[in-house]
């Protein structure tokens, strides 16, 4: 009987599945199969080779990985920082007001990233917002606060903000407060309640929270573009290079599917380490 | 929609089939269809409002690119299906899109009047609107544009900026007071020429390595690098830098027509591209090889030639360029004083003159590679 059951939900999840892998997976295994065609051809139907991959060490992309990833780690290490006295006020504190900030951070999805960086690329220019109220105020020579790594990060913390803090927040609010109490009345510290109570059951939601903007953060590039002026190179833009001016689909689907492979291996590892159902509150 | 037109057409059409005996489930053409795959400009309700009038009923549909290899890319991925017209740089058409049999000729008796409007360099017809063998016409022109790279002549004067050429940015001076605009394409061609080198001849092993110092030194020396044209020409208006490498009237023009005359594009005296050191990008637009084509095609290129069309290609949103349609009084006669000075119509014929087409960069995978590291290594 149990069989025949499994059996149906095979069968119903079977479109769905099919469309999926369609539309989800085959794209993937396109890119899989041209990183391991000869460089610059068009076709799959080549034998298969691993010039990309010698390509990848030979000509130094492991710089521009290990930025992207680099990038992507600060990033991620700063939005936690930020993120989690906001998210634990948010849980436990404002009460009602939470929801007002709440709107507050979606609202800001509502327009495009590329067009929020560039409101903060007029602050921040030569003579914009900030450095020209600055000159105007102080009478000194301000130059431009663009075009340098730090600012890169800066736009990544903030692009990817709300995708730290409403993990944050749910995996804040699984923490019983009688327990925190009972620690309390029991003696421990503040920080040990922290490490030890906050931080181990707060865990899945930071889990989540930090890889949506790691995995986000490493694929980024348009705030090293409109706001770093290109200070360094990240891997997604070696992997737009290497698709249009370099016309070279094959290394292009190289340097993808390393990425893929790294980010999709440390989302895996992270994932098989916390209790997803925990947090989507499916907990029996 | 089924108006009259088409409804006419169809059953004359159908009459025609049926006394010739040819089956009727035979493919129609697209006659209500027209798909355009094109540089920014011709994508624009202003140029293709008056074509859609003249074919009412007709879809015209038009879709800018971001690149040359982003466009071409699209045919090669099977896209011949969908478009009708590609519009490109000159070294596509005659070297890659043609010999690959994704574009086909054009009708040459149909498009030789034409000529005789066309700006003198344009004139003979311009070779490379042809294929290698100079037979078939495989495209026609419009568009071009000086490209070398832009001063703000606030900072540095148009003379010496012109005496002396691409050398300006190795300058220790110009360290962090220049911008690299990512056209990756084209910097490969003047990173050549501040290699002493000719971009459009196979290099060697020494040759090489000069390119590669070169690149090194310009990435090296760059304050910004970036592929927004806007964002650049802010750059320079505000003071963070004072050139960019590269750069012409195509990038310069919406400065200067917003009334900063001082942005400026320079096309060096001399230089290793046959004694040129400028370069001159030509948009050739061509009919796709579509296994099911639009008779459109054809007459939306003649259309795009008329003196209004012409302007309105010319002053689109975005960029301002001159076309090769100047060279017709008709057209000429619809710019005013400001539109000339936004387009150096004031320098446009010594600045072709001391350029170089662009051409398909002889070694350019070598040398992009060493350019892509240089820029990695920044």
């Amino acid at each position: 009987m149990e069989r025949i059951e499994e059996r149906q939900g095979l069968l119903s999840a079977l479109p769905v599945l099919i469309l999926l892998g369609a539309i989800f997976l085959a794209p993937l295994l396109v890119v899989a199969g041209f990183a391991f065609m000869p460089p610059k051809v068009f076709h799959l139907a080549h034998l298969p080779s691993f010039e990309n991959f010698r390509i990848f060490f030979d000509q130094g992309y492991h710089a521009p990985l290990l930025r992207s990833l680099g990038m992507a780690g600060a990033a991620t290490v700063l939005l936690f920082v930020l993120c989690y006295p906001l998210a634990y006020g948010m849980a436990k504190i404002f009460g009602r007001f939470s929801l007002a900030i709440t709107l507050a951070v979606v609202a800001t999805l509502f327009v495009s990233e590329n067009i929020r960086l560039f409101g903060w690329v007029l602050t921040l220019m030569k003579g914009g917002m900030l450095p020209g109220h600055l000159e105007a105020w102080t009478g000194l020579e301000m130059d431009g606060l663009l075009y340098n790594l730090p600012i890169i990060v800066l736009g990544l913390t903030y692009a990817y903000f709300p995708f730290m803090l409403f993990p944050l927040v749910q995996g804040i609010s699984m923490v019983p407060d009688d327990l925190r109490l009972a620690a309390s009345d029991l003696g421990a510290s503040r920080l040990r309640i922290f490490l030890e109570i906050d931080l181990p059951l707060a865990m899945p939601g930071i889990v989540v929270g930090s890889l949506l903007t790691f995995v986000l953060a490493a694929g980024a590039m348009a705030e090293s573009k409109l706001l770093g002026g290109q200070a360094v190179i990240v891997m997604a833009d070696e992997i737009e290079t290497a698709f249009t001016y370099g016309q070279n689909w094959p290394l292009g689907s190289a340097l993808a599917l390393i990425l893929i492979l790294i980010v999709g291996g440390l989302a895996i590892l992270a994932l098989s380490k916390i209790d997803l159902d925990g947090i989507m509150g499916r907990r029996s | 929609m089924i108006d009259r037109r088409t409804m006419l057409k169809g059953s004359a059409g159908l009459a025609a089939a049926g006394m010739l005996g040819i089956p009727s489930f035979s493919r129609a053409e697209r006659s209500d269809e027209l798909n355009i795959l094109c540089w920014e400009g011709y994508n624009t309700d202003e140029v293709l409002d008056p074509f859609r009038a003249m074919h009412p009923g007709a879809k015209v549909r038009a879709e800018s690119g971001t690149s040359d290899p982003d466009m071409i890319n699209k045919l090669r991925a099977g896209e011949t299906k969908v478009w009708d017209l590609i519009n490109v740089n000159q070294p596509w058409a005659q070297n890659q899109l043609y010999p690959e049999g994704l574009i086909k000729p054009l009708d040459k008796a149909r498009f030789e009047p034409f000529f005789e409007t066309l700006l003198p360099e344009f004139r003979g017809p311009y070779p490379l609107a042809l294929d290698k063998s100079g037979k078939q016409l495989i495209g026609i022109v419009q568009r071009f544009g000086p490209f070398s790279f832009v001063v703000n002549t606030g900072k540095i004067s148009r003379a010496m900026a012109e005496d002396q050429g691409y050398k300006l940015f190795l300058d220790p001076g110009m360290k962090e007071r220049y911008g690299v605009l990512t056209y990756d394409n084209w910097n490969i061609i003047h990173m050549c020429m501040v290699a002493d080198l000719n971009p459009f001849e196979a290099l060697n092993d020494p040759q090489f390595a000069k390119f590669d110092t070169a690149a090194k030194a310009i990435f090296g020396g760059a304050k910004l690098l970036t592929d927004d044209l806007v964002a650049m020409n802010t750059a320079l208006i505000n003071g963070e830098i004072d050139a960019y490498f590269t750069g012409g009237t195509y990038t310069a023009s919406p400065a200067r027509y917003d009334g900063q005359s001082q942005v400026r594009g320079i096309t060096p005296k001399s230089g290793p591209a046959g004694g040129k050191g400028g370069v001159v990008w030509v948009e050739v637009t061509s009919a796709v090889n579509n296994p099911d084509p639009s008779p459109l095609a054809s007459d939306f290129l003649a259309y795009v030639q008329g003196p209004e069309a012409s302007k309105k290609v010319a002053f689109t949103e975005g960029t301002y360029n001159p076309v090769a349609q100047m060279g017709s009084k008709d057209v000429l006669d619809l710019f005013d004083k400001d539109e000339l000075d936004a387009i150096q119509w004031d320098s446009l014929n010594e600045e072709m003159a001391r350029s170089a087409d662009y051409q398909i960069v002889a070694s350019y995978d070598r040398l992009s590679d060493i350019y892509n590291a240089a820029r990695r290594a920044r």
